[in-house]
């Protein structure tokens, strides 16, 4: 595996929470690995799962979808809803061979921007030790 | 949209806090090449009035049709070049912001290559977006002028006088028989000599009588429709059965053979099932609780003025309001049974309790009496429910019970000085006004205070008497004393049943069940959805002077809505694609605020979303799954465009 491997991580984050978190992030000069590109959207309940397959078949290495804490929504109950499609979609990701580590659904409200930098640190590491996603393999099974 | 791609790249500098750790050089030769851009320029500060005026003569100049302004987060200055796009003539939604100072030069300010590459790669997923982005149009509603106003507490009757006085109309609905809250139930206020009773009577003068504010008691809320300006609302007026041809001559209270724990006395004492929770409630009319009436129709048979009417069905009310404030309170926490001893001994009694006892309308004329005789021994326990003393406790603190405690164990020194008063606690937190003074008084007056960590074992002894025994912090030793008396300084919890209203009116909770603010800090009395305003304990523990400032604030805050003549929103709200939409309603039960409808058009029923209810949350759009359902300004292909943008080599 090669050590310059620099994964590409898709962010969906939502304006409300995890949106404001990453701003926080930026306001306190915290750190985080430039491989998380953010993607907006209003609420989580809003990330269809095909966004994040597209995301993996087009090279994605990692995909997170982050939104409010379960009671904190802006839009009542949005986050449970993206809950209950992202439990399925994992099952549908392992199916295709991708690896669980490569997709992380997490709450991130507007004040942890620590836990937005824990979870980058995390998931990249982890991916780093994957290596590039096998498109093919999706491909096969899908 | 056949006309061909104009874009417009603006790329603010911020200063040296973006231009610091990108280089924008590089990034405006790169920006130059991607598809259908027509201009790019740089500047030290794009929001300023000059940044603003190079993007007004670009949009001229070039003709733009799409602007991408990469800058700070959107939060910031969106509405910024909202209106500088407005102002040049273009339709303001076709915008496109790229956060590269939040998100870039900020947190890779030690990797100037990396922020520049990813510098470049927003602005590439913004240029994609924006080729996609529609114009759309503001949506806007008639303000009504009417507010309704949920609980009839120290909060809700604060909110109800302000805003009366500026001469809106006020719907104030009280779910009890009578208004004045927890508040009424309190016996004398720290630092005066006024009781709880005399703040609500205090507050209802201004409000009674007043031709600005109907009462509705009795009254609970059933449905929210609509949005900010414009909410339709519908209540539910439970059956009192009595009117007001009620004198309060007390004739039916002496027929009447139920016997109840009346919950005003927090249980003390026994009520009947026609009653008036106490002397002075407001309105004066007795009221039946349905629960425990056995229908007997002796009060009816008693009545001399035919006031009672056991027939009486609840009514349904339907208004229209403007905003709505929720001050719809809290909970005294009741410790479980067993809880230090609670239930098993009646010498161990709640902080509430003992307000009542001590005052001289309460179920004992203010005697402090256990058993017939005058407790010698008297010990509080503190944070009763509160900072996770016991597992059934909650985690936080419900800041008024500290001065709470030292001003009855004060009003008992004051009338029983030989009495040995203890109050054991975890910490000392008389944070308000004046309340150190009580704190140092109370040291002064010889009540002792000993501190705990692990929760009191109280023990109660075959005889009937009562040890508490505990680890003391500062003498670092067990120590047992003797009590005649315990007293459970509980805290607040949130109300029972605030679910339901919260639901019903859209706004979350936190996880212990208080409502949230739309930001604890910035906008601590509005609620998350636009035109819901929150105020009083509902959000958490207060005191009254809290609860009355903040019933003032949330007033204050409506006032400022229901002033203007009209409301703007946002129109990133749902749509149907009909053509596509096979009218399976999946979205339909996925929207949170019912707003979507079917509706048959020649012959074919297709999904229809009602702009004034859309909050524009998305959910629909992406159970949808024929993808006819989709949320401007956040389209499938809109998003699609900036994964595949952000991955393409």
């Amino acid at each position: 595996m090669s050590q310059d491997f620099e994964p590409r991580i898709i962010a969906f984050c939502c304006n409300w929470c995890s949106y404001a978190a990453l701003d926080l992030a930026g306001t306190s000069r915290m750190k985080y690995p430039p491989n998380f590109i953010v993607i907006k959207v209003m609420c989580s309940g809003r990330v269809d799962p095909q966004f994040i397959l597209e995301a993996f078949r087009r090279g994605a290495d990692g995909v997170l979808v982050a939104g409010c804490h379960p009671g904190d929504c802006h839009y009542i109950e949005g986050n449970i809803k993206a809950l209950r499609r992202m439990t399925l979609l994992k099952k549908v990701l392992e199916e295709f061979g991708i690896e669980k580590e490569r997709f992380r659904l997490e709450w991130i409200s507007a004040s942890e921007a620590d836990k937005f930098v824990k979870v980058a640190n995390e998931m990249l590491e982890q991916i780093k030790s994957l290596g590039p996603l096998k498109i093919e393999e999706v491909q096969i099974h899908g | 949209m056949s006309e061909a791609l104009r874009i417009g790249v603006y790329i603010c500098h911020c200063g040296i806090n973006i231009a610091g750790s990108v280089n924008i050089k590089e990034v405006v030769e790169y920006v130059k090449n991607l598809p259908n851009v027509v201009e790019v320029r740089d500047y030290i500060f794009m929001c300023s009035a000059p940044g603003q005026e190079i993007i007004k003569e670009g949009i001229k100049k070039c003709d733009l049709n799409r602007v991408v302004v990469a800058a700070c987060s959107p939060t910031m200055h969106e509405h910024t070049f909202r209106n500088v796009l407005a102002e040049a003539g273009m339709n303001p939604y076709l915008l496109e912001m790229v956060n590269i100072r939040e998100q870039c030069s900020w947190v890779h300010s030690d990797n100037k290559d990396a922020a520049t590459t990813k510098t470049k790669l927003l602005i590439r997923m913004a240029v994609a977006k924006a080729s996609l982005l529609e114009p759309l149009k503001e949506i806007t509603f008639k303000v009504n002028k009417n507010v309704l106003i949920i609980g009839g507490g120290a909060a809700g009757l604060s909110a109800a006088r302000d805003l009366a006085a500026k001469d809106f109309k006020v719907y104030l609905i009280e779910r009890k028989p009578v208004i004045g809250g927890n508040t009424s139930r309190l016996g004398r206020l720290a630092h005066t000599e006024l009781k709880g009773i005399d703040v609500v009577r205090e507050l209802s003068k201004q409000i009674l009588n007043n031709p600005n504010i109907h009462l509705y008691v009795d009254t609970e809320l059933a449905n929210v429709d609509g949005s900010v300006g414009d909410f339709k609302i519908k209540l539910i007026k439970n059956p009192r059965y009595v009117n007001e041809n009620c004198n309060l001559c007390g004739e039916c209270v002496k027929v009447c053979p139920v016997d109840v724990p009346n919950e005003y006395e927090f249980g003390i004492s026994k009520r009947k099932a026609i009653y008036l929770p106490y002397r002075e409630a407001y309105p004066p009319i007795y009221t039946i609780d349905s629960e425990n009436c056995t229908r007997c129709f002796e009060c009816v048979k008693v009545c001399p003025s035919n006031a009672i009417n056991l027939a009486q069905k609840p009514e349904e009310i339907e208004l229209r309001v403007g905003a709505i404030i929720l001050a719809a309170g809290h909970e005294p926490y009741e410790p479980l049974t067993g809880e230090f001893g609670y239930g098993i001994s009646n010498k161990i009694i709640t902080l509430f309790q003992l307000e009542r006892m001590l005052d001289v309308e309460g179920p004992t004329n203010g005697k402090l009496k256990v058993n017939g005789t005058q407790p010698k021994n008297i010990v509080f326990i503190m944070c009763v429910g509160s900072l996770n003393t016991t597992p059934n406790a909650y985690p936080y603190c419900s800041r008024m019970c500290c001065s709470s405690t030292i001003k009855n164990a004060l009003i008992i020194k004051e009338k029983h000085p030989d009495a040995n008063i203890y109050i054991l606690h975890r910490d000392i937190r008389t944070y308000s006004r004046g309340d150190e003074q009580l704190y140092l008084k109370a040291g002064e007056s010889l009540i002792r205070f000993a501190r705990y960590r692990e929760a009191p074992n109280v023990i109660v002894n075959p005889d009937g008497s009562i040890n508490i025994r505990f680890f003391e912090e500062t003498l670092q030793e067990t120590v047992s004393l003797p009590a005649d008396l315990v007293v459970l300084s509980v805290g607040m919890k949130p109300p029972r049943d605030i679910d339901k209203v919260r639901t019903i009116v859209k706004v979350g909770c936190g996880p212990e069940g208080f409502l949230r603010e739309a930001h604890l800090k910035l906008r601590p009395v509005e609620a998350t959805t636009d035109g819901v305003y929150l105020a009083g304990t509902v959000t958490g523990p207060k005191n009254i002077i809290e609860s009355i400032e903040s019933g003032s604030a949330a007033a204050s805050k409506a006032s400022a809505l229901l002033i203007k003549e009209e409301v703007r929103v946002e129109p990133l709200i749902a749509v149907v694609d009909e053509e596509r939409c096979s009218g399976c309603s999946i979205c339909i039960g996925i929207c949170p605020y019912n707003a979507i409808r079917l509706k048959t058009q020649e012959n074919v029923r297709v999904a229809e979303v009602d702009p004034a209810l859309c909050k524009g949350c998305g959910a629909c759009a992406a159970s949808c799954p024929t993808g006819a359902m989709q949320q401007f300004g956040f389209k499938d292909n809109q998003l699609k465009s900036q994964v595949l943008a952000a991955l393409i080599e």
